[in-house]
């Protein structure tokens, strides 16, 4: 392996880490927003409502997310109606397009992930907050929210590195994320493992770095849950 | 002596699941220091009619007055009945202290945070008061020392004193106890009662559903029976304990001693 | 040609290839998974032997192969499976590219990534045995074989049958990046009549659509393949 190969495609591809990080992010917050929603619907009272919800995670989880991907960036561009409509000023990105489709696809993840969440927060602590008085809105805050939130950790950890290898796919949409960099370092050098390899590494290190933030996280959180000091 | 405002009183109350009616038409009033011993088979209603009380189950009729306060229900369009002012709901819980079977401490506070908890957010107390008077409680029920335990390390008797103290902590005019020793191991049954025993010397006005016999005919100034849905038997507990004139309170009380 | 009659079976429809592209996604994910459940199955065995060296390598291949995008293992274990097959030619006298078919360079993939999930829900199935019944076993004189045949691997199939359901949804879903070697799965399918037809939403909602029978008869299917295998059993619930 040439040295000189090695760095210049540490570098380049370091470089591109940060749009990976960047559809990463913005792709899990919006997801984020639109599970909240779809939670919200999925314990509603109303059954059209559940029923939505419910397709809405099956649908979303039953099908790959390339071709996810591929209907919102190729498939939503050649409609005409899309084309003429306010949609197209955020839809002629590609950037845009990757970040839409694959929110949409972590959405229905996180969404089951925040279902199970709140089933595991116990029936009794919630009587005795009401019987405390608690309005609603105290007693998801204060009660609700916190013990869902230690409960989601393991489970939203995992899907946050499930995210960030999805981000892998925008290579597929002409974006040069740092799959899509080593590829082209492949193709201009005839050097097939060396970008590969350093890409497969940083991705590793990233999504190292996740899980590691995560028990941390985890740790802070749930001194309740382990025995206690002396 | 003037007569004073009854601490609760309970008019009528009705409550169905499905179609099975569980309560009804149950009556009850209790003035400051009652201390009054609901007891009664499983299935009896017990226990729905202490938790129609703070609304934990909604009656279907009824009226429930506490401190002079009537909570006001309406009916939904499919007739069935619900609290007409939540935030109405919400004082008055809080201006009742109850007491959980399964103790229900909040696993991800410690038992000082389980204690000001409300006070603080509910009550919109000031906090320093509430950590002041958080201490006192728990000195009083014994649990002192374990201020910053979490709930998953304390026995049950120990976390269910925690859970009497929270309710305490509300500084409340009613204390519903809903069998709060039936989770116990027996050994750790008596602790709980003792301290049930000095709020009730403090003068608290106490509603215990129970099968504590000893509980109920030694502390309670009043006993109430309940068998499917109706008061079988009320009355003071010299009253009730040596020959009652229910035949079915009799059978009740032999089939709890055996 | 418009509407829906793209998607026929006369001339000019597409509807027998996307089909045809169904069945080898099929095809290709249950390899895959026959290659992660041995995979998974060596790994979990390594670990649960408590023997220091194996285990730890098992543990460094599944946390390896849960940390790198699935679409970067296809590439490399398609231009490695080529250069590997390429170096062991020309060591024959061979010259120049040998190409291994995508199919197994896919399947190969494909199983890797899931061999790592699968020697987690092994080892999982495997610890929820009851010591009771293989201290059972010991005492009436089975070997470990007959053990292994008879008590532990019916149990663990048991056990583990709701995460490999899980699994191979998710194997049905990954060999849709197979695409990009040239295989003629669904996804391929779908995007080269895409590109044919010009008609792109079409074409990625069909394979979308069948991608979603396949998941929701999976989902059916296993379901009921865990109701048989644990009728009998006490549980949790219900």
């Amino acid at each position: 392996m040439e040295q000189g190969i090695f760095i210049s495609s540490l570098l380049k591809l370091l470089g591109a880490l940060p749009l990976t990080l960047e559809v990463w992010a913005l792709s899990v917050v919006l997801g984020a927003l639109v599970a909240a929603g779809v939670t919200w619907m999925r314990v509603s009272e109303s059954k059209p409502m559940k029923l939505f919800a419910r397709a809405y995670v099956a649908v979303f989880r039953g099908t790959p997310l390339l071709i996810q991907l591929f209907i919102v960036y190729y498939g939503l561009s050649s409609l005409p109606a899309v084309r003429a409509s306010f949609a197209w000023l955020f839809l002629k990105s590609a950037f845009n397009c990757a970040i839409l489709s694959l929110a949409l696809c972590t959405a229905a993840y996180q969404a089951e992930i925040f279902r199970g969440a709140l089933l595991a927060v116990p029936h009794g602590h919630v009587e005795a907050a009401r019987a405390c008085g608690m309005s609603r809105v105290l007693l998801f805050r204060r009660i609700i929210f916190p013990i869902a939130l230690r409960h989601a950790l393991p489970a939203y950890s995992t899907e946050m590195i499930s995210m960030v290898k999805a981000t892998a796919l925008v290579s597929l949409i002409t974006l040069w994320d740092v799959l899509s960099v080593a590829l082209k370092i492949r193709n201009d050098t005839l050097v097939t493992y060396t970008p590969l390899l350093i890409a497969g590494a940083i991705y590793f290190a990233v999504n190292y770095a996740i899980g590691a933030g995560f028990l941390a996280l985890e740790r802070r959180l749930s001194p309740h849950l382990r025995p206690r000091p002396i | 002596m003037p007569a004073e405002t009854p601490a609760l009183t309970v008019e009528k109350l009705h409550k169905r699941f499905g179609a099975v009616e569980v309560l009804k038409g149950i009556s009850l009033t209790a003035n400051d220091g009652d201390v009054i011993s609901i007891l009664g088979s499983s299935g009896s209603g017990k226990s729905t009619f202490l938790r129609c009380i703070n609304l934990l189950e909604t009656p279907d009729d009824g009226v429930v007055t506490v401190a002079g306060e009537t909570i006001k229900m309406r009916r939904r369009r499919d007739g069935s009945a619900e609290p007409a002012d939540r935030r109405q709901v919400d004082r008055i819980r809080s201006e009742l202290g109850m007491v959980f079977q399964s103790f229900n401490l909040w696993s991800h506070l410690t038992v000082i945070e389980n204690l000001i908890e409300a006070p603080v957010h509910v009550q919109k107390r000031p906090k320093a008061e509430c950590v002041e008077e958080a201490q006192a409680l728990l000195a009083k029920v014994g649990m002192a020392e374990r201020w910053n335990y979490y709930p998953a390390h304390l026995s049950g008797g120990q976390q269910q004193r925690a859970a009497i103290a929270r309710a305490l902590a509300m500084r409340p005019k009613v204390m519903l106890f809903d069998e709060p020793t039936s989770a116990l191991d027996p050994e750790l049954v008596g602790e709980v009662l003792r301290v049930m025993r000095s709020l009730a010397d403090e003068g608290r006005t106490m509603l215990v559903v129970t099968h504590e016999m000893s509980f109920a005919r030694d502390v309670s100034t009043r006993v109430m029976f309940l068998h499917q849905g109706l008061v079988e038997a009320e009355g003071p507990p010299h009253e009730l304990f040596s020959g009652s004139t229910s035949d079915r309170f009799r059978q009740f009380i032999s089939k709890e001693r055996g | 040609m418009s509407g829906l009659s793209i998607f026929g079976f006369g001339p000019g429809g597409w509807g027998l290839a996307l089909l045809q592209g169904a069945a080898m996604t099929l095809l290709v994910s249950a390899c895959g998974l026959l290659i992660g459940g041995v995979l998974g199955a060596l790994v979990a065995w390594a670990r649960l032997s408590g023997a220091a060296l194996a285990g730890a390598m098992g543990q460094a291949y599944a946390a390896l192969f849960r940390g790198l995008p699935e679409l970067l293992v296809v590439y490399l274990v398609y231009f490695g499976t080529s250069t590997l097959l390429t170096s062991a030619a020309h060591t024959v006298g061979y010259e120049g590219f040998v190409g291994v078919p995508s199919f197994f360079a896919g399947a190969l993939a494909v199983g890797v990534i899931s061999g790592a999930y699968q020697a987690e829900v092994f080892r999982g199935a495997y610890r929820a045995i009851a010591k009771g019944e293989l201290e059972a076993a010991v005492s009436v004189g089975m070997n470990r074989w007959l053990m292994f045949r008879r008590i532990i691997a019916p149990q663990v199939l048991r056990f583990a049958l709701p995460g490999l359901g899980n699994l191979w949804q998710v194997a049905l879903k990954d060999s849709s990046l197979i695409s990009v070697t040239g295989l003629t799965e669904l996804m391929r399918i779908s995007q080269v009549g895409a590109g044919s037809t010009h008609r792109p939403f079409a074409f990625y909602l069909g394979g979308a659509a069948l991608y979603l029978i396949m998941t929701l008869i999976s989902n059916q299917a296993f379901e009921m393949a865990e109701a048989r295998a644990t009728r009998g059993m006490r549980r949790a619930t219900g």
